[in-house]
C-alpha cells in the first residue's frame, strides 16, 4: 500500500482457485483519490498520462493489458480529460502457463509491481509506487472478489454482445475535413433516446472539449464530432466507448455501463500540409521581387522585418485590376458593357448611376470571393486564388451562362419572350441592377486571369489580417472597374462614341462570337478536369439548353409543344450526362495535357525541385492551370520559344510543371511558400543561390536573362 | 441572386467558424501581441523572416520541471537561438492559479535554470494560448519565416514525467528545427503534446 497526500494505492489480487495453470488470476491496482483529484484513462484526453503498470512476476505468469474500466469525462475549462475519480481498480488478467512450476516448498508466488501515475486536480503530481504481494499458490485469494467483480462490470462491453458474432456496422465518416460523422449500431435498448458520452480510445484525433451534436435515429446513435485542429493520429479503425452522460464531478456510486464499438473510418483523413521552410535568403529574394513587381518605391529597409507593405499591396492590386481589363477573360464582359454604354450615350446621369452600380458590383463580388477564400482557408481548406474554377460544376455553370449570353446577343431569343414580364422588364426598369450584375459577371470570369503585379498582392492576403486582406481585394475590384467608372463621369468620352443606330445591332451580334469563344475555352478547361467524357457531356447539355431556350422563344401552340418536348429531353440529358461533368477521371486516364512530358517537362511533386537542386542541377518550375489564360499564353509563346528552349537545354535546366487545374493542397502549399496564392508562378531554383521568381507575364528576354545568370 | 445570397451566408458562417478554429499546421500562425516579463511589448509578426519557436510553460508543472531541471529545455533553447531562431516562452497560467508566478519570479526561475529564450511572455488572459489551441505545459509550436505554423506538438516522443526518459526520446523540436532550417518539410509536423493542462482563466 502506498499513501500520498492525493491517493491511496494498493495492489490487489483475485485467485479463487489459487495460482494454477488454466485457473483465473487477476491482479490490480486500486487507487482511491482525494476529492477533486483524478488519474487518467488509456487515452488521457487533452493532457495527463495514463497510469502505467510494470510487473515483475515469477516465470510462467504473464500479465495482460489493463482492462480499463469506464472512465469519466473531466472538463477543465476549455480542455477535457478522460479519467477516474473516487476509487478505481485497474484490473490486469494474468495467464498461468503450464510451465509455471514453483518449487514444492514455496507457499507463495512473489508479485512485484512498479506503478506510475499522474494525479491531477488543476495542478498535477507524477507519482510512483513499488508494491509487493505474496500470493498463496495453493489456497484461495478472494478477499477482494467484490472489487474485481465491480471492475469487471465497469469494463465496457462490446456492442451487441452475444448475438453469434455478428459484427455491427458502426462507422466514422470523415466529412468536410474537420468532422467525424459517427454512427453506432447495436447499442442496448435501455440507452435509446439518452444523451451519451463518447470516449475515443485513440488519442489525438478528436477535439475532446468541443460541444457536438448527437441524435438517435431509431436504433442507431449518430454524432458529429469535430476533429482536433492539431490531429496527429490517422487511424483506420477507431474504437470508442459510449455511456450515458453523467454530470461532471458526479458523486455517489457510478451506475453507468460502457459499450465499446469499433468504428470503421470511412473517407480519407485531411492531409496535414507539410510546409517546407523558405530560407531567409529566398525570403529576401522574394521581397525584392515583390517590391520590384509592385513598381512602388521599394521598401528597402535594412530591418527586413516588413515585407511588401500594405500600401504597396493596395497599389499593386489597383494596378493589377486595371490591367485585368485587357486580359482575354474579361474582354467579352466589357463588350457587353460597351453595348450598354452606347445605348444611352446621351444620358449623362444614367451613365454615372450605372458606372457606380457596375463598380459596386465588381468591388462587392471581389470582396465576397476574397472572404470566401479566406473563410475556406481559415476552415482548413487548401485553396488559393482562382480556386472556384477548380470545381467542374462552376466551370460548367459558367459555360452555360456564356452560351445563354451568346444566344441572346446573336438574337436567337430575347429574354422578354419567355421570362415573366416582371423579371424581363427588370433590365429595362432597373438599369442599376443590370449594371451591378454585369459587375458580378465580370469578376466571375476575371479571376482566372491573374494579371501581372497582382501575384504578390494576392499572395500577401494569405498572411494579412482579414480586414486588410479584404481591402486588397477591394482595391483589385476598384482597379477593374476604374476605366468604366471614369468613362461614365467624363462627358467627352460619351460624346466621342458613335450615335446609336443600325450598327449597334450588328455590333451586338458580333459580340456573340467572343462569348462563344469563351465557351470553347471553358469546355476545354472542363476537359482538363473531367476528361473527354466530361467535355462531351457539357457540350450535349449546352445543345439541350439552347434547344430549351429556342423552344421557349416560339409563340402559340408550337411553343407549348416544343417547350414540353425539349424540357423533357433536357431533363433526360441532365439525368444521363450531368454526373460525367463532375466525375474526376482516374489519374492515368486523363493526364492533363499541361503535363505532357514530350517536351522534357516533368510533373512537379513536393520536394522534387529541392532534390534536383541538391544534385547541382538548376530547376525551372512552371506553376500553371488549364483555366489560367495567362499561363496558357505564356506556355504557347515564351515557354515554346526556340531560343528559350535552347538556353534551357544548354544550362541543363530540369523542367518541372505543377498543374493546379484541379485542387491540389501540395501545390497550394508550395505557392504559399513562394508568397503567392494563384497561378501563374515561374521560379528558377539554383544550387547554392536563392531562387528567382519571374514576373507573371513572361517575356523571352526576361527568361533568357535569368538563364544567363545561372 | 438566391445563390449569391446563399454564398454570402455560407461565407459569413465560414469566417465565423474560422475565427474560432485553433491554429493548424500549414496555415498562417495567429499573430499576437504580449508583454514580456520586463513589460516590453512583443509581437509575433516582428519576427517575420525568422523561425520562431513558441513554448507554453508553467514552472508549477512537473513536466515542465522535468525538462528544465534536467537542462533539456535550456539546451534546446540555446541550440535554437544559436542558429538565429527566435524562442518565445509563453505562460498562459491565470493569475488566480496557485501555479501563477509574477513576471519577475518567473524570469528568476528561468534564469536559475540557465534558460535562454528570446523572451518570456505573459498571457494571463489565455487568449494567445487558446488561439493556438495550446493544451499542455509544455506544448511547442514552430512558425516559419513566412509566418506559417509548421509544427505543433510535444517537446519529445516519450510522454512521461521521468527525466531518465529524455535521453531515449526523440526531441521533436530539435529535429523539426534542423529540417526547417535546411529548407525541408518537417517530417513529424504534428505530435502528441504531453504534460499538465494549462491553467486557463475560466471564461466569464
Amino acid at each position: 500500500m502506498v499513501t500520498t497526500p492525493y491517493v491511496r494505492a494498493e495492489l490487489l489480487a483475485h485467485a479463487p482457485q489459487g495460482v494454477a495453470p488454466g485457473q483465473p488470476l487477476w491482479l490490480g491496482l486500486s487507487i482511491t483519490h482525494q476529492p477533486e483529484w483524478h488519474t487518467y484513462w488509456k487515452n488521457p484526453g487533452d493532457s495527463g498520462l495514463p497510469t502505467d503498470l510494470a510487473w515483475t512476476l515469477p516465470a510462467g505468469l504473464d500479465a495482460g493489458e489493463i482492462a480499463w474500466p469506464l472512465p469519466k469525462k473531466i472538463p477543465i475549462g476549455t480542455l477535457a480529460n478522460y479519467g477516474y475519480e473516487g476509487t478505481v481498480l485497474l484490473p490486469v488478467p494474468v495467464t498461468v502457463a503450464s510451465s509455471f512450476a514453483p518449487s514444492p516448498l514455496a507457499k507463495d508466488a512473489t508479485i512485484k509491481l512498479r506503478a506510475s501515475w499522474l494525479v491531477c486536480r488543476k495542478e498535477c503530481i507524477p507519482e510512483e509506487g513499488e508494491f509487493t504481494l505474496q500470493l498463496p499458490i495453493q489456497s484461495t485469494t478472494a478477499l477482494n472478489g467484490a472489487a474485481f467483480e465491480a471492475a469487471a462490470k465497469a469494463l465496457p462491453q462490446p456492442v451487441l454482445a452475444g448475438t453469434n458474432g455478428i459484427v455491427p456496422d458502426s462507422q466514422a465518416q470523415i466529412a468536410d475535413g474537420n468532422l467525424l460523422n459517427v454512427s453506432v449500431q447495436g447499442l442496448p435498448v435501455a440507452l435509446r433516446g439518452k444523451t451519451l458520452d463518447l470516449f475515443p480510445e485513440t488519442a489525438e484525433v478528436i477535439d475532446n472539449a468541443a460541444q457536438w451534436k448527437q441524435a438517435w435515429n431509431g436504433s442507431v446513435w449518430t454524432a458529429q464530432i469535430p476533429l482536433s485542429a492539431q490531429r496527429s493520429a490517422s487511424p483506420s479503425l477507431m474504437p470508442v466507448v459510449l455511456a450515458e452522460q453523467s454530470p461532471a464531478h458526479a458523486t455517489g456510486p457510478d451506475t453507468r455501463t460502457g459499450y465499446r464499438a469499433e468504428l470503421k473510418v470511412l473517407g480519407t483523413w485531411p492531409q496535414v500540409a507539410s510546409v517546407a521552410s523558405v530560407s531567409p535568403a529566398l525570403e529576401a529574394a522574394l521581397k525584392a521581387n515583390a517590391a520590384q513587381a509592385s513598381g512602388a518605391a521599394a521598401p528597402a529597409m535594412g530591418s527586413g522585418a516588413s515585407s511588401l507593405t500594405l500600401t504597396a499591396a493596395l497599389l499593386g492590386a489597383l494596378l493589377g485590376g486595371l490591367i485585368l481589363n485587357l486580359m482575354p477573360c474579361v474582354f467579352p464582359v466589357l463588350a457587353i458593357k460597351v453595348v450598354g454604354f452606347t445605348q444611352h450615350a446621351q444620358d449623362r446621369r444614367a451613365h454615372r448611376v450605372s458606372g457606380i452600380a457596375y463598380t459596386a458590383g465588381v468591388v462587392l463580388s471581389f470582396i465576397a470571393l476574397g472572404a470566401l477564400m479566406l473563410g475556406l482557408r481559415a476552415a482548413g481548406e487548401a485553396v488559393g486564388w482562382g480556386f472556384q474554377l477548380q470545381s467542374p460544376a462552376v466551370v460548367a455553370s459558367l459555360a452555360a451562362l456564356f452560351t445563354l449570353i451568346a444566344l441572346n446577343l446573336a438574337g436567337v431569343f430575347e429574354f422578354g419572350h419567355f421570362l415573366p414580364s416582371s423579371v424581363a422588364s427588370l433590365q429595362a426598369r432597373h438599369p442599376v441592377a443590370d449594371s451591378f450584375l454585369t459587375g458580378v459577371l465580370a469578376v466571375a470570369v476575371a479571376s482566372p486571369c491573374t494579371a501581372p503585379f497582382m501575384g504578390a498582392s494576392l499572395g500577401l492576403t494569405a498572411t494579412l489580417p482579414a480586414p486588410q486582406a479584404l481591402a486588397v481585394f477591394a482595391a483589385l475590384g476598384l482597379g477593374l472597374a476604374l476605366p468604366y467608372l471614369a468613362a461614365s463621369f467624363v462627358p467627352s468620352v460619351a460624346r466621342a462614341l458613335p450615335r446609336p443606330g443600325a450598327w449597334m445591332d450588328t455590333f451586338r451580334k458580333l459580340m456573340a462570337f467572343p462569348m462563344l469563344a469563351t465557351v470553347v475555352w471553358l469546355v476545354w478547361v472542363l476537359g482538363q478536369q473531367s476528361g473527354i467524357d466530361g467535355a462531351g457531356a457539357l457540350l450535349i447539355l449546352l445543345v439541350g439548353l439552347s434547344l430549351v431556350v429556342w423552344a421557349l422563344s416560339l409563340a402559340g401552340r408550337a411553343r407549348v409543344w416544343m417547350a414540353t418536348v425539349s424540357i423533357a429531353a433536357m431533363s433526360l440529358l441532365v439525368w444521363a450526362f450531368a454526373p460525367h461533368i463532375t466525375h474526376i477521371p482516374t489519374a492515368q486516364a486523363a493526364t492533363p495535357s499541361t503535363q505532357a512530358s514530350a517536351t522534357g517537362w516533368q510533373p512537379w511533386a513536393p520536394g522534387a525541385a529541392e532534390q534536383i537542386v541538391a544534385t547541382g542541377r538548376p530547376v525551372f518550375v512552371d506553376f500553371t492551370a488549364a483555366w489560367c489564360v495567362t499561363c496558357q499564353y505564356n506556355k504557347k509563346t515564351t515557354l515554346a520559344n526556340a531560343d528559350v528552349l535552347a538556353d534551357l537545354q544548354t544550362k541543363n535546366v530540369a523542367l518541372l510543371r505543377a498543374d493546379w487545374t484541379r485542387r491540389d493542397p501540395a501545390i497550394t502549399a508550395a505557392l504559399t511558400q513562394l508568397g503567392r496564392s494563384g497561378v501563374p508562378v515561374y521560379v528558377f531554383y539554383r544550387p547554392g543561390k536563392p531562387p528567382v521568381v519571374l514576373t507573371e507575364v513572361l517575356s523571352v528576354d526576361e527568361v533568357r536573362a535569368t538563364i544567363a545568370q545561372l | 441572386m438566391k445563390l449569391l445570397r446563399r454564398t454570402l451566408i455560407a461565407t459569413a458562417a465560414l469566417v465565423a467558424l474560422g475565427a474560432q478554429a485553433a491554429a493548424t499546421v500549414g496555415q498562417p500562425a495567429p499573430d499576437f501581441t504580449l508583454k514580456d516579463t520586463s513589460g516590453k511589448t512583443v509581437r509575433l509578426s516582428d519576427f517575420k523572416g525568422k523561425h520562431v519557436v513558441l513554448e507554453w510553460t508553467n514552472p508549477g508543472c512537473p513536466f515542465v520541471r522535468k525538462h528544465y531541471d534536467s537542462g533539456n529545455m535550456p539546451a534546446t533553447q540555446k541550440d535554437a537561438t544559436g542558429q538565429g531562431v527566435v524562442w518565445l516562452s509563453i505562460n498562459s497560467t491565470e493569475r488566480a492559479s496557485s501555479d501563477y508566478l509574477e513576471p519577475a519570479k518567473l524570469m528568476a526561475w528561468k534564469q536559475e535554470r540557465k534558460a535562454t529564450p528570446t523572451a518570456v511572455l505573459m498571457d494571463e488572459e489565455g487568449t494567445v494560448g487558446k488561439s493556438y489551441g495550446a493544451r499542455t505545459t509544455p506544448h511547442l509550436y514552430i512558425v516559419n519565416p513566412q509566418g506559417v505554423l509548421v509544427y505543433a506538438g510535444g517537446i519529445d516522443s516519450i510522454p512521461s514525467a521521468r527525466p531518465a526518459d529524455i535521453e531515449k526520446a526523440t526531441n521533436y523540436v530539435k529535429v523539426g528545427l534542423a529540417e526547417a532550417l535546411a529548407g525541408k518539410p518537417i517530417s513529424a509536423a504534428t505530435t502528441q503534446p504531453y504534460g499538465c493542462s494549462i491553467k486557463y482563466k475560466s471564461a466569464s
